[in-house]
């Protein structure tokens, strides 16, 4: 047996996770889920902007929460300063006189302090949270209220994109989160998230009391929040049309840094606080398929990544140590004619291919279910080029940061 | 049944139907290959009785059969590339590409043969050279030789090079290794009948040929 046999398990894998993922999408509870409406009822809701030293992104930020359809006496919009040291305040300062705004400052304490700061100032029955790096689409809060329908649903996650990509690491971004998008609108219908991701997640304030506030979570409180919904038995529900666009990392480094935050984040909270929910039937598809399915690609993304780079350093190695000697201009120049023959056709091959094309489906679906504007093309491509090279540097990292019990700073 | 447990059934279904589809496709496509090889073969056979059918023909003018004997090499070579493909895409292992390396190598030994009677009934200096090379892990510098012997080849298209798997298990061939006294380490060389073995460098290599042996020109044969 060859050494990439043992890559097939995990190829596998993922063709069933993609399956899966398709054929849950086309099935009762996602299909009804998509044809769900806006609603005429508008209950009151307070949006939280945690913001540490935002100068350049927060007031456009408040302007697309003001520019909100939705009646101006039921939306409050709570900015929180969470002891910035730049020209934040100065920034925020313009929306004081704003009605709906208020403002909120405190000494620095992390995220979560300010979320929870915001939480206290509030009495509206649902309570969204907003990263100030983020900006929403007008009718997006009217795309979350009706999936509050259930009394049993305790948050909503919205639909994330890019804002204006502009960079092949930016549009790769854009092509992931429109992959994200159908991954968690699909996941939603089977109630599998396990993630209220900082860009306009909502929650019912009631839950909220109940949980409790929101904690460190190792970096990753929207995480942590989230597995206690699920704890709890509550459900996770998903807007696929409420968009917000959000600023995305720019280069490889600061990529590299955002992700391991968020990934070290899911493994210290997964082997910490949450173990018990994995494959823990009590927690359905989330503990018997999502998580367990999570742990495992993260380990076999790594070992995929690192069998590729194995192989091509010996096929290198071996091709320099051939050639050696050899005339260049017999090395570089082609020695036959295209032949079908020598078309590398394996079950690897295909087989990562297939996986491959499942993905590009699953983002060109999700910009269809978000109606998300603008071109997808060159998202596609740095996606198919560039993210199988780069995802497995963070979950490297971030694998290695979790085993090592190392923390790292959390801006990218 | 629920909604989830019915779609991971229809999930494993897919994947499993999906990779037994890939599976046997890859497969049909390797046998398409062996066949494609076979035929080669087959053809090259036919290619080398039809030669030296014809070379017995001619008795009074045995070297006309020297064009389709150099054409024949090229066709050779050929089938030499792809059966070397195949056996890194099957295996060394695998059963279908062994038999064709055992007809190859018995095609080479008759075109060896070939040609050597040819050089001795019309007067011609080929310049020819037995290469052999082991896949059992015994032969470090069995791909640097196989791929400076490629660059020969191409380079000076009237040099004969005949490749043979020391450790194949077909009498004709052990035969040859016998006769010429082939023994370890590999990769071992005989060029126009004098012994060389193991590999370093290109230039080491033909250093072993002839004076003037490895020349551009077809003059040798072609007349």
């Amino acid at each position: 047996m060859g050494l990439d046999a043992l890559t097939y398990p995990f190829i596998f894998l993922a063709i069933f996770f993609e399956a899966f993922v398709l054929v849950t999408l086309l099935s009762k509870p996602a299909r009804s889920a998509r044809g769900r409406g806006p609603v005429e009822e508008t209950p009151s809701v307070a949006i939280i902007v945690p913001c540490w030293n935002e100068e350049a992104t927060i007031a456009a930020t408040c302007e697309s929460l003001l520019a909100l359809d939705y009646p101006a006496d039921k939306l409050e919009i709570i900015l929180v300063d969470d002891g910035s040291t730049d020209a934040t305040p100065a920034a925020m300062a313009p929306f004081a006189e704003r009605p709906q705004v208020r403002i909120i400052r405190k000494e620095n304490g992390g995220k979560h302090t300010a979320l929870n700061a915001g939480i206290a100032a509030t009495s509206a029955e649902f309570i969204g949270c907003l990263d100030a790096d983020s900006f929403v689409a007008p009718d997006a809060l009217r795309e979350i209220i009706p999936c509050f329908a259930s009394e049993r649903v305790a948050a909503v996650t919205a639909a994330m994109a890019v804002h204006r990509p502009g960079n092949l690491i930016q549009h790769m971004q854009h092509a992931e989160y429109a992959f994200g998008i159908t991954i968690r609108h699909t996941m939603a219908s089977i109630n599998g998230l396990y993630v209220t991701p900082g860009p306009f997640s909502f929650y019912r304030h009631s839950t909220l009391k109940e949980l409790g506030e929101f904690l460190h979570g190792h970096q990753t409180e929207d995480m942590e929040m989230a597995l206690r919904i699920q704890r709890a038995g509550y459900e996770i529900e998903n807007a696929p049309r409420a968009l917000v666009y959000t600023k995305s990392p720019d280069t490889v480094l600061k990529l590299i840094k955002q992700r391991t935050r968020w990934t070290s984040g899911f493994l210290r909270n997964i082997f910490g606080e949450y173990r018990d929910l994995v494959g823990n039937r009590r927690y359905g598809v989330l503990g018997m398929l999502v998580l367990p399915t999570a742990i495992i690609s993260i380990w076999s993304s790594i070992l995929l990544f690192s069998y590729a780079i194995f192989t091509l350093a010996q096929s290198i190695v071996t091709a320099i140590q051939v050639r050696m000697g050899i005339p260049l201009s017999y090395i570089f120049l082609p020695h036959r004619s295209f032949d079908m023959f020598y078309v590398p056709v394996n079950f690897f091959i295909i087989l990562g291919l297939a996986t491959l094309l499942a993905s590009l489906s699953l983002i060109v679906i999700g910009k269809r279910l978000s109606r998300m504007p603008g071109p997808l093309g060159v998202g596609i491509l740095s996606y198919t080029f560039l993210y199988g090279l780069i995802a497995p540097l963070w979950l490297i990292r971030s694998t290695a940061d979790v085993t090592l019990g190392k923390s790292r700073d959390w801006r990218w | 049944m629920s909604l989830v447990t019915r779609n991971v059934l229809i999930a494993l279904l897919i994947t499993v139907a999906l990779a037994g589809t890939v599976a046997y496709a890859v497969n049909y496509l390797n046998n398409a290959r062996i066949a494609e090889l076979s035929t080669m073969e087959d053809q090259l056979s036919i290619d080398i009785i039809s030669l030296d059918t014809q070379f017995s023909l001619l008795s009074s003018a045995p070297c006309e059969s020297i064009a389709s004997s150099t054409m024949l090499m090229s066709d050779l070579s050929d089938l030499g590339n792809r059966l070397s493909y195949a056996e890194g895409q099957l295996g060394t292992d695998n059963a279908q590409v062994v038999r064709l390396k055992e007809q190859y190598s018995l095609i080479e030994i008759r075109d060896y043969m070939l040609t050597k009677q040819i050089a001795k009934a019309c007067g011609t200096k080929p310049v020819t050279v037995l290469y052999f090379y082991s896949n059992a892990g015994d032969c470090a510098d069995c791909d640097k030789a196989g791929y400076a012997l490629s660059y020969l080849r191409t380079t000076y298209p009237t040099l004969r090079v005949y490749s043979f798997d020391y450790n194949l298990d077909l009498g004709a061939l052990k035969t040859l290794i016998a006769l010429n006294k082939i023994k370890a380490p590999l990769p071992a060389f005989v060029i126009n009948g004098k012994h060389y073995n193991g590999f370093t460098t290109l230039a080491d290599l033909e250093k072993q040929f002839p004076k003037g042996a490895l020349a551009t020109s077809t003059k040798a044969i072609a007349r």
